[in-house]
């Protein structure tokens, strides 16, 4: 039984006489353990996806199975009892601006009931979890965006939850508080077997710290699988346009340099484990005597493991193009023309 | 100045401050309420329903449209049923929450709505039930707005209040009639108009403390 199971998901918006589809057949499985990626442009539908997993938003068709349980066949007594197992944070943290750290993180405990003290006993073991311990009394209007965002999270975690939904929870904050937040989540992941579900439009987070992840364009499931297999094998115009997007700055349109470069062929390279610390283009450079344009490189780190690609442009001579691809195939790299 | 007019005075200023307070108190018994269904009931509200915000929002601005001292002698019957007379303070209260209810509403209909979207979201996340997300989230993330608008609202109603003196309602307000208008005895006219305007003064300045106070936003 998976974790989460979305079928035939769909969701039409009307607004008077205008009706935006901005989900159509969605199907996911979310496994138990599973930091699962959302990716998609700006309007994909990667909000209304995720507010359909609580319910915040009912699907128009389809369900959504968390835990082996309907959440369309609750009523609202028990839509609310589920809520509390499936916590969320956000991209504008959300926290009461009123209320300091330890008020905020007893907030979801109180509401259900459990008394003050107990409550903020436990919204201080959970500022220590975040690394705010002495941060209790401070308001969200004294605390960076970072610190707000860890606060937000104790929050979400104060009453035990099973899945932790993530609407863009890295998007207002710049790359090295993403990176510490990121690292938050996956301890959490780790230490409570926290289902999670990231919802982003920056690959690099799913790299970071996601197992598996959908690709949403315009309300249609274009992609889905393990993170690994999707940068290296890309099937999808969508996938490939968020990967060379964030390698490679914007992706290339005609304008990019890529495109001005008509002569020969232009294949993209990704470096596995074994491979990236070889000087694997340099070698093939040399045995061939022939040269070869790097147009771009990037390496970063997936899964823990060093990874990179690069943009090459190969000879003319096809002869030659195809020894020079085969050689780089037999040292484990994966080799893909770029058409675009 | 002789005992006599300084008891006046304090007489009237004591009965200002009485009428003031309590219709703006039994004003937020139903303003309060009544702005709260107006904030729930909104299209964007939390249980959105049409079909209430517009018979309450109908209602709200026909008495806001009525000017205050129409109303007050509008309402002249309806005061002798239930004060048994239609002048002196207590009767005066009874206009002024009927003018300062609609008022009261539309203050905190304004203030909730201010509440971030994203906070009442995260609630909804949370479990919360809409009772909840009222008592627990919008009117606490409102309060110092909430306390800004109780502010206004009381000097408006001190306003009113002054202004029903013309009609026999007692507190500084008539002794500025009778006084200042009927018998021309200007230096008692102006020292009711002073304590009127320390009184403002002494409201506003109270309030904002509060609401300052109470602000956790910086
Ligand atoms: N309440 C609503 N009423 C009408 N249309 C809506 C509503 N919410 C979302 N939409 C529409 O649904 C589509 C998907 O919106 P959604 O917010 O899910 O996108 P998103 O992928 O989260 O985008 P972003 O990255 O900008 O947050 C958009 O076209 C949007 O205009
Ligand atoms: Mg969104």
């Amino acid at each position: 039984m998976s974790e989460i199971e979305v079928r035939h998901l769909s969701k039409t918006f009307t607004q008077k006489d205008l009706k935006v589809d901005a989900l159509s057949d969605i199907n996911i499985n979310i496994e138990k353990g599973d930091i699962y990626g959302i990716i998609g442009m700006s309007g994909a539908g990667k909000s209304t996806l995720v507010r359909c997993l609580n319910y915040l938003e009912r699907p128009t068709d389809g369900q959504v199975i968390v835990r082996g349980q309907e959440m369309g066949a609750l009523s609202e007594k028990e839509l609310r009892q589920a809520r509390m197992k499936i916590a969320m944070i956000f991209q504008s943290f959300n926290l009461l601006q009123q209320k300091n750290a330890v008020e905020n993180i007893s907030f979801p405990l109180r509401i259900q009931g459990t008394p003050k003290k107990e409550a903020k006993a436990r919204a201080k073991e959970l500022l220590r979890t975040v690394g705010l311990s002495d941060k209790a009394k401070s308001y969200p209007s004294q605390l960076s965006g970072g610190q707000q965002q860890r606060v937000a999270i104790a929050r979400a975690l104060a009453c035990d939850p099973d899945i932790l939904l993530c609407d863009e929870a890295t998007s207002a904050l710049d790359p090295q508080t993403t990176d510490q937040i990121l690292d938050l989540i996956k301890e959490i992941n780790e230490s409570l077997h926290l289902t999670i579900v990231i919802i982003t439009h920056q690959m690099s987070v799913i790299q970071k710290i996601c197992n598996r992840v959908a690709i949403i364009e315009n309300g249609h499931l274009v992609e889905e699988g393990r993170v690994e297999d999707i940068f290296n094998h890309p099937k999808s115009r969508a996938a490939r346009e968020l990967i060379f997007r964030e390698v490679h700055g914007d992706p290339p349109t005609l304008q990019s340099p890529i495109d001005e470069i008509t002569e020969g062929t232009k294949i993209r390279i990704v470096f596995t484990a074994n491979s990236a610390f070889e000087p694997v283009v340099s070698n093939m450079i040399l045995k061939f005597g022939q040269p070869v344009n790097i147009l771009r490189a990037n390496t970063r780190n997936v899964g823990g493991v060093a990874k990179g690609d690069m943009i090459l442009q190969l000879p003319v001579d096809r002869e030659t193009r195809l020894q020079m691809e085969d050689y780089l195939k037999e040292r484990g790299l994966e080799v893909e023309e770029v058409t675009t | 100045m002789d005992m006599k007019t300084i008891q006046l005075l304090a007489n009237g200023l004591l009965e200002t401050v009485y009428m003031t307070l309590v219709s703006t108190a039994l004003g937020y018994l139903i303003g309060l309420p009544v702005g709260i269904l107006l904030t729930v009931t909104d299209k964007e509200g939390i249980r959105p329903n049409a079909f209430i915000y517009r018979i309450l929002d109908v209602i709200i601005n026909i008495m806001r449209s009525i000017p205050f001292l129409i109303l007050l002698i509008l309402l002249i019957p309806f005061t002798r049923f239930l004060v048994g007379k239609s002048y002196g303070t207590t009767a005066t209260i009874v206009p002024l929450v009927v003018s300062a209810a609609p008022y009261i509403a539309r203050m905190v209909e304004s203030s909730l709505k201010e509440v971030d979207a994203g906070v009442i979201e995260a609630a909804r996340s949370m479990g919360a039930s809409n009772l909840t997300i009222v008592f627990r989230v919008l009117l606490v993330e409102a309060k110092t707005s909430l306390i800004t608008g109780a502010t206004i609202t009381l000097g408006t109603i001190l306003g009113y209040s002054a202004m029903a003196g013309t009609v026999a309602g007692g507190g500084l307000g008539d002794i500025a009639i009778q006084y200042g208008y009927y018998r021309w005895q200007t230096d008692i006219m102006l020292i009711t108009v002073a304590l009127l305007v320390i009184l403002f003064q002494i409201f506003q300045m109270i309030g904002m403390k509060i609401a300052s106070a109470l602000d956790h936003r910086k």
